[in-house]
């Protein structure tokens, strides 16, 4: 069975193998992407680990009175730097808090889908034959389905929230994973120690932990840094159509989407929120790029 | 660089203000929006706002209300009579003809009567007909109507609801055949439809002269944009005339601008919270307490939310009916916005620290979300879900939901029993189950004598303010936005009225 | 290469199938229909009624059987909120979609191959750094956000395009470009490493040699060499962006297959949400299909392997 639609992006192609064009990039880009992605990831990882210290106000407190006052920087006071919302609540206070939310869902969706995917592809790429063909079947099965579409779906019917989303989001990003470890295995599967060590009788369980997964690790950390970034978007898109995370949960695609009422008089309400959820994407996406192009082994091809 | 798009944007907000908008004045076409998609323009056959207001356009019932005045006066009827408790004659009026040619008779009566009275030919809100049993023919303009038993406010559902549909013409293409090439007698007809898109309605030249006036604008060109934001855009391009539904925020920016002039009318939909009085949810649910319940409604400021989010001519409301509704006893026991009283009362009940509940919404996010936050600040933490309503009517009757945010618009009927008898008479939205009440209830509805019924309809409501068993907060209102080109006098009833609206 | 085709061809049919199998069962766990039949403000009288007439009651297995071989000869079977056939309500929504699936797709390729072109032939230049940027700049945009912005500067500030509807070509600029630029980065990324990869190669270094013009050399030697997986890159993006059409659809108001979708699903209109789900899931597996088939045809290798 082929490979060649399963790995459409080029992303991928990239993970798995450089060609010329990509070493050239490197030096491009380097590891300036990554200190900066590194950075700014940082620094909102402490935000959102620190945001009872951080934020000024109680995210949840509403003010009715004091509804949708504008940014410091458009009018506004000190009060409140970033303004209210619909209901008189600390915009900033809430950003704050929401990054906990965007990068708790990115990390948990993500170990989820990534322990699927692993151990499917791992499975895939070692035993090969049926397990293989089986494996790759349900790759294509799941590439098949809309991703937006059937989270949508899913979440409708059990009713969203923080959990259910987190759920659906795990169970349904693992295409990227197996895809990546099944072929990064087939790479290692030969390789002498593997051999060696399935030769003097090491179990498989053994083997895959102690001679594959140290050696695949590399491209796994930089899928897990991809899919993280999908899944805070998908997340965002779920909370923008109304069936992601619920209220007053704090989530930035739910900020966007509370705005949107407001986008012609207030732009603000939507473009502070949608700005932050772009750097922090932007970031995990600078770091995973980083992360792929230091720890690519050279001359593995 | 954000600071500056920032800038800009309000900057046109402001330019597009003052630049004119060209309204279809000169085409003679009124351009409407319409946020939902409406499933069928049968009017029968949905149950949306939208329909009604095409409905109102296109065909007569037989009776019709004044909507300033609220008196019923003759439409397709020109008198009618209750021979007895179960029967009512009318006499038709003579010269009508639908907008295909059809002359209009007793016949068109009966068959309509007949085939909507009928649960099997799936008329979608079977409260609106159910009550009819047959129509009988005495000659060609006089008709009867039977009825299934006594219902007091048959007057009012066919000066509503019941619209005359022309028989040989509906017995040919049936429900889905009306829904893709509407006829009917109104001051409007039908000449485009795109299911749910788009709907254009021309003048009736033809018309008969009724009670609602003749068409001033040649064509009515609605079309279906479910985004706010789309809408308004379109209103500064100048591609729309008239929106309504509008959220008060925008219609108060809107009315600002010197093109628009946004109208605010009240409307009869309330919006409450049920709590599990009867811990259908779960049996020990802490709101089978009456303490915990009055603590609820001590928590919420109805006053703030009315003040700062619906805005209008909303009003607070404090007994379980809309103040306008026959029999609405608003002299009740009321809970004024106390949160320490209603922290008291939840210690005395037994929980000094509070309790945790699924908190349940399915309209008005905002005005939801403003309410359980509220709860939380007594320390009731509420997990908050938003579900489609048909999703949270399922689980409330089947297993029932300790905290519910709803809204009832008693379908624009003006009498009480069109609200209590939705919620308190063992129905799958009942969450109190008190026999007492629905047995009070039972007497207000089918009395014939106007005093029996409110005296028991006061004792119903006044039940139902002690035990807290339902959380009136506040009435919605709408708005409705259009070009200073267009007069237009809304109505109470939430109904666009086509054929009153002219240019200036 | 028959053999090829008729591989790839079986096992396409056998991930259909699975994907109805899924599509069907998962959505039938919402509950009971009938009242989202019934509608807001329905008696329990009403639903009763409707719960009468529909018949809810059949096995699940039986369901299905009649479900897929009605949605075989067409027939998805009527919908609950419009009652009118699927089938009729979608031949509408989805010349929508198509359309711009094919523009948004268009978009994409019109602007990514020259950059990534221009990119790969100046690599470490301005250009180059500025494609760069925008394929990881265009990764983590949310595409509501990008839509909002475009509306807000375009439609309000501007008033150049109109912000929704369908009834002419300028309503469908700003969906395309916020549908297309979402393809954009890995076209842009997959055109320039193949470039720069065909350009590095003893071929082009012959004909250059040979004393072929520089234009010649990149259009007709390198660019014919490089497109190969970009056009297979981009049929199956194209599976993909039709899922993607809900997002797009519904911010632009656009009477689509992705807006009725989304309106579906929170009208419980389940008859249209699984037509929906597999007929989106049919057309990625008939463009991976299309690609697999260009593919091997362009690349005898891929056949044997």
């Amino acid at each position: 069975m082929t490979t060649s639609s399963l790995s459409p992006d080029p992303l991928l192609q990239e993970i798995i193998g450089p060609t010329p064009g990509q070493k050239l990039r490197r030096r491009v880009v380097g590891h300036r992407g990554l200190l900066l992605g590194g950075i700014v990831l940082v620094v909102l990882v402490i935000v959102a680990l620190f945001a009872p210290l951080i934020a000024p106000h109680d995210p949840y407190a509403q003010n009715l009175m004091g509804r949708l006052q504008p940014p410091v920087f458009l009018g506004g006071t000190w009060e409140h730097v970033l303004g209210t919302d619909h209901l008189g609540r600390d915009y900033l206070s809430r950003l704050i808090y929401g990054a906990r939310v965007s990068l708790l869902i990115g990390t948990v969706a993500a170990l989820i889908s990534g322990t699927i995917g692993t151990i499917l592809g791992v499975s895939a790429g070692y035993f090969g034959g049926r397990v293989d063909a089986v494996v790759t079947f349900l790759i294509n099965v799941r590439l098949a389905l809309p991703v937006v579409l059937v989270a949508l779906a899913v979440v409708a019917l059990l009713g969203g929230s923080l959990q259910v989303v987190i759920f659906v989001l795990g169970l349904l990003l693992w295409d990227r994973f197996a895809v990546v470890m099944r072929t990064s295995t087939l790479q290692v599967r030969n390789r002498d120690y593997v051999t060696a060590a399935s030769a003097i009788g090491a179990s498989t369980t053994r083997v895959i932990l102690s001679e594959i997964m140290p050696n695949i690790m590399n491209n796994l950390i930089v899928v897990i840094t991809l899919e993280m970034a999908h899944a805070i978007l998908l997340e965002a898109v779920l909370s923008f159509l109304g069936l992601g995370v619920q209220p007053p949960t704090p989530s930035w695609g739910l900020m966007v989407s509370e705005g949107k009422n407001m986008m012609l008089f207030e732009p603000w309400l939507v473009l502070i929120p949608g700005a932050v959820l772009f750097v922090l994407v932007l970031s995990i996406n600078l770091l995973g790029d980083g992360l792929r192009d230091v720890s690519a082994p050279e001359g593995r091809s | 660089m954000k600071t500056a798009l920032l800038r800009t944007t309000a900057a046109a907000i402001a330019l597009s203000a003052s630049t004119a908008a060209f309204a279809d004045k000169a085409s003679d076409t009124l351009h409407v929006a319409f946020t939902k998609e409406l499933e069928s323009v049968d009017s029968y056959m949905n149950s949306a706002r939208e329909g009604i207001v095409i409905q109102r356009a296109v065909w007569d019932g037989l009776l019709y209300r004044d909507p300033v005045t609220n008196e019923y006066i003759g439409n397709l009827a020109t008198s009618w009579e209750w021979i007895d408790d179960l029967t009512i004659e009318f006499k038709l009026r003579e010269g009508v003809t639908f907008h295909n040619g059809e002359a209009f008779n007793a016949d068109d009566v009966v068959y309509t009567v007949d085939f909507v009275a009928n649960p099997e030919n799936g008329v979608k809100t079977q409260r609106n007909v159910s009550w009819m049993k047959s129509a009988e023919k005495i000659d060609d303009y006089t008709v009867r109507i039977h009825l299934k038993s006594a219902f007091p406010a048959a007057i009012e559902f066919l000066a509503g609801p019941v619209s005359i549909y022309p028989n040989e013409y509906y017995a040919e293409v049936g429900p889905s055949g009306m829904a893709l090439k509407p006829v009917g007698t109104g001051p409007y007809k039908v000449v485009e439809v795109e299911p749910g898109q788009h709907f254009v309605l021309e003048k009736n030249e033809t018309y008969f002269d009724g009670p609602k006036g003749d068409a001033q604008i040649s064509r009515i060109d609605i079309r279906t944009i479910p985004d706010i934001n789309t809408q308004m855009a379109e209103m500064f391009n100048g591609t729309l005339d008239l929106i309504w539904q509008v959220p008060a925020d925008q219609a108060g920016k809107l009315g600002e601008m010197s093109q628009f002039q946004a109208v605010n009318e009240s409307t009869m939909r309330v919006g409450f919270l049920l709590l599990d009085a009867a811990g259908k949810s779960d049996e020990n649910s802490p709101f089978k307490d009456v303490r915990v319940r009055q603590a609820v409604a001590h928590a919420i400021d109805s006053q703030s939310i009315v003040d700062a989010l619906l805005k209008g001519s909303s009003q607070v409301i404090k007994s379980s009916c809309f103040p306008s509704q026959f029999g609405c006893d608003t002299d009740v026991t009321t809970y004024e916005y106390d949160p320490e009283k209603a922290k008291a009362l939840l210690a005395e009940a037994g929980y000094p620290d509070g309790f945790t509940t699924e908190f349940f919404a399915y309209r008005n996010r905002d005005y939801a979300e403003a309410i359980s936050s509220y709860m939380n600040a007594v320390g009731i933490k509420t997990n908050f879900n938003m579900l489609k309503y048909a999703a949270l009517r399922d689980l409330s009757a089947t297993s029932g939901v300790p905290v519910n945010f709803q809204t009832w618009g008693s379908f624009s009927i003006n009498d009480t029993s069109a609200f209590t008898g939705q919620f308190f008479k063992f129905g799958d939205l009942d969450t109190v189950r008190d026999p007492e009440l629905r047995d009070t209830l039972e007497i207000a509805d089918t009395s014939t004598d106007p005093e029996v019924r409110i005296e028991n309809y006061s004792k119903a409501l006044n039940l139902i303010a002690d035990q807290a068993y339902m959380v009136p907060m506040f009435s919605y209102n709408t708005n409705y936005v259009f070009t200073q080109e267009v007069s237009y006098t809304p109505t109470p009833d939430e109904v666009l009225r086509f054929a009153t609206m002219s240019w200036n | 290469m028959l053999p090829f085709i008729l591989k790839r061809l079986g096992l396409a049919f056998l991930v259909a199938l699975t994907v109805s199998l899924i599509s069907f069962f998962l959505l039938y766990l919402s509950g009971d229909p009938a009242t989202a039949l019934a509608g807001e403000g329905a008696t329990s009288e009403d639903i009763a009624n409707i719960n009468a007439r529909y018949g809810f009651d059949r096995p699940l297995l039986v369901q299905y059987g009649s479900w897929l071989f009605n949605a075989l000869t067409g027939d998805f079977g009527e919908s609950y909120y419009f009652k009118m056939p699927v089938s009729a309500l979608l031949a509408d929504r989805l010349s929508v979609t198509m359309l711009l699936g094919v523009c948004g797709i268009s978009f994409a390729l019109l602007t990514a191959v020259p950059l990534g072109v221009l990119a790969a032939m100046r690599p470490n230049s301005l250009i180059d750094r500025f494609a760069l940027f925008l394929s990881v700049a265009g990764q983590a945009m949310p595409s509501f956000w990008f839509g909002l912005i475009l509306i807000v500067v375009f439609s309000i500030k501007l008033q150049w395009l109109p912000a929704s509807g369908a009834s002419s070509w300028a309503h469908f600029i700003l969906p395309t470009v916020v549908l297309g630029y979402y393809a954009m980065p890995a076209i842009m990324r997959l055109t320039r490493a193949g470039m720069l990869e065909v350009l590095s190669s003893d071929y082009i270094r012959t004909a250059r040699a040979k004393g072929a013009s520089e234009g010649r050399v990149l259009f007709k030697h390198a660019l014919r060499n490089a497109i190969i997986p970009v056009v297979s890159l981009a049929a199956v993006q194209m599976g993909f962006m039709l899922g993607g059409s809900i997002v797009v659809e519904s911010i632009f108001a656009l009477h689509g297959a992705g807006f009725l979708a989304y309106e579906s699903i929170s009208r419980n209109d389940l008859p249209t949400v699984q037509a929906l789900v597999l007929i989106f899931s049919m057309f990625y597996i008939l463009f991976t299909f299309a690609a697999d088939v260009l593919n091997a045809w362009l690349d005898p290798r891929m056949r044997s392997s």
